[in-house]
């Protein structure tokens, strides 16, 4: 009766969102056959034609792999480092304060700052993956350090009092009831990813989306640039979609 | 030979830089080898803070608390602690299996696989093996809590409250269960309780403690012989001693 109840809720509550979607589109759609935005909002149908021109979708899938590539790299090293770093905080409690002012401070760095000090130094090609890394880092440092305080007490206490290691205790208790936290952190941080690695690219490197928007928006091609950036919106969401189903199951294996 | 010694032990505990709360003062106590015994008391007398320091899960303020003459630490290293808590902290992910396995995995030992299927049926939770906790009524969830216990045979069986968190009804068929349990095992046992009944069925002694500071205001040696079954419960002595125990809690 629960599950009927709370699963009838579930569709109910993706039936509204389908339609608020749908709805955004659909005002779109009209705004853009009525001209309202000038020339540079086309209609939804005309950005969609772009995808069944045989060597524009060609063109853009050959950019979407190497933006999704750069984000990819990005979002695994700052994900790695995010969870070696707040790990060091958990084992060298004195390193803590030290390591949080640090993650503070590499976030606050702007990309735009960033940009060109990572081109000169790492080059063209690696500094969308760097950009995209950075915001990654913090969002799973702070996910990881909140998730690997947050296990029950009281199996804290029954481990402890079982004579746990500090290595049972993580590899049985902390790193698993860290999950959900570092889920919800990954799923904001693909998303970030997106951004960083599409950003990185706008400084120069030789494909990708990034460099698709900015040459068609140049080039006033603007069906292929809003055609560019669905696809990244697209690729986002999905990502933050797959995550977060992830994480819901997870969550309720848990519960 | 006596197992647990407490000397002259108390406890403080810092609340801010200027107040303090005195939870044990100056408590002696001996538990012999093979005893059941219960602390009965109202909330904040001190009773858990005892079982803490028996587990090793705080450090005395002063005097000296030893298990079979080694301090608790060494008890704990050496995987000889069971210990059950009010609420039953399993791990919500795994199964009732998966959760009496863990004690074998903290001590690095392959698990023994009959041994927990004997503790399953001991508990009474045959039929569910790969049922998780959130799939179990709160009186199972305690079954699997004190199964895990005592997984790995251990010399000291610490309870705290392990009932606290149920019915009535369901709390006294778990008397009656844990009754049969330990009558099976007869592992050194600390019962912390704030029920009378509860303390007097299942106990070789009962210690009567008052709060703040907590100490020790009355020790009753439990007449029943054993093993006790509900009819023990029926006697008019147990419903004296009940009385009995309940004005001695009043403050």
């Amino acid at each position: 009766m629960r599950y009927a109840e709370r699963n009838n809720g579930g569709v109910q509550r993706a039936l509204y969102q389908a339609c608020g979607f749908l709805l955004l589109l659909a005002a779109w759609q009209i705004a853009g056959k009525a001209g309202m935005g000038g020339k540079t909002l086309p209609a939804l149908s005309d950005v969609l034609r772009v995808y069944t021109i045989g060597w524009r979708r060609a063109l853009l899938l050959r950019a979407a792999v190497t933006t999704v590539s750069s984000a990819g790299i990005g979002l695994l090293l700052g994900a790695a480092l995010g969870c070696v770093t707040a790990l060091t905080a958990q084992l060298l409690p004195v390193l803590e304060p030290g390591l949080d002012r640090l993650a503070v401070v590499v976030n606050a760095l702007p990309a735009i700052a960033l940009g060109p000090v990572l081109i000169i130094t790492v080059g063209r090609e690696a500094t969308p993956a760097l950009l995209a890394a950075i915001p990654v880092f913090f969002l799973i440092y702070v996910a990881a350090t909140s998730g690997l305080q947050s296990a029950d007490q009281r199996l804290g206490q029954f481990f402890k009092a079982s004579g746990a290691s500090w290595w049972t205790r993580f590899l049985y208790l902390d790193a698993i009831s860290a999950l959900p936290a570092l889920l919800n952190g990954m799923k904001l941080a693909v998303t970030t990813a997106m951004i960083g690695a599409v950003v990185g690219e706008w400084f120069g490197a030789p494909t990708g989306l990034g460099i698709v928007i900015l040459n068609t928006m140049q080039n006033f091609q603007i069906p292929l640039m809003w055609a560019a950036v669905l696809v990244v919106a697209g690729i986002s969401l999905t990502g933050y979609g797959v995550i977060g189903l992830l994480q819901s199951a997870v969550e309720r294996r848990m519960a | 030979m006596s197992t647990i010694e407490l000397k002259d032990v108390s406890k403080e505990f810092r609340i801010n830089r200027e107040r303090s709360v005195l939870a044990l003062s100056a408590m002696d106590l001996t538990i012999r080898e093979g005893e059941f015994v219960a602390l009965l008391g109202p909330s904040g007398c001190g009773k858990s803070t005892i079982l803490h320091l028996v587990a090793g899960l705080d450090e005395p303020s002063t005097g000296t608390v030893t298990v079979d003459g080694l301090p608790p630490r060494q008890l704990q290293a050496k995987q000889q602690l069971g210990i059950a808590f009010q609420e039953h902290a399993l791990l919500p992910w795994r199964t009732v299996e998966g959760n009496l396995e863990l004690p074998f995995q903290i001590a690095g030992r392959t698990s023994d696989r009959e041994h927990i299927a004997g503790l399953i049926e001991l508990v009474g939770l045959k039929g569910f093996e790969s049922a998780r906790p959130s799939q179990l009524s709160g009186g199972m969830r305690q079954r699997v809590s004190i199964a895990r216990a005592l997984c790995l045979n251990p010399k000291l069986l610490l309870l705290d409250e392990p009932f606290g968190a149920l019915d009535a009804v369901t709390r006294r068929f778990m008397n009656l269960e844990l009754q049969r349990i330990w009558q099976e095992k007869q592992i050194t046992t600390i019962l912390v309780t704030h029920t009378v009944e509860e303390a007097i069925f299942l106990a070789d002694r009962v210690l009567v403690m008052s709060g703040r500071p907590g100490r020790i205001i009355r020790e009753l040696q439990v007449p029943f012989p054993r093993p006790r079954a509900v009819e023990t419960m029926r006697q008019e002595l147990f419903h004296q001693l009940v009385d009995d125990l309940t004005l001695s809690l009043e403050p």
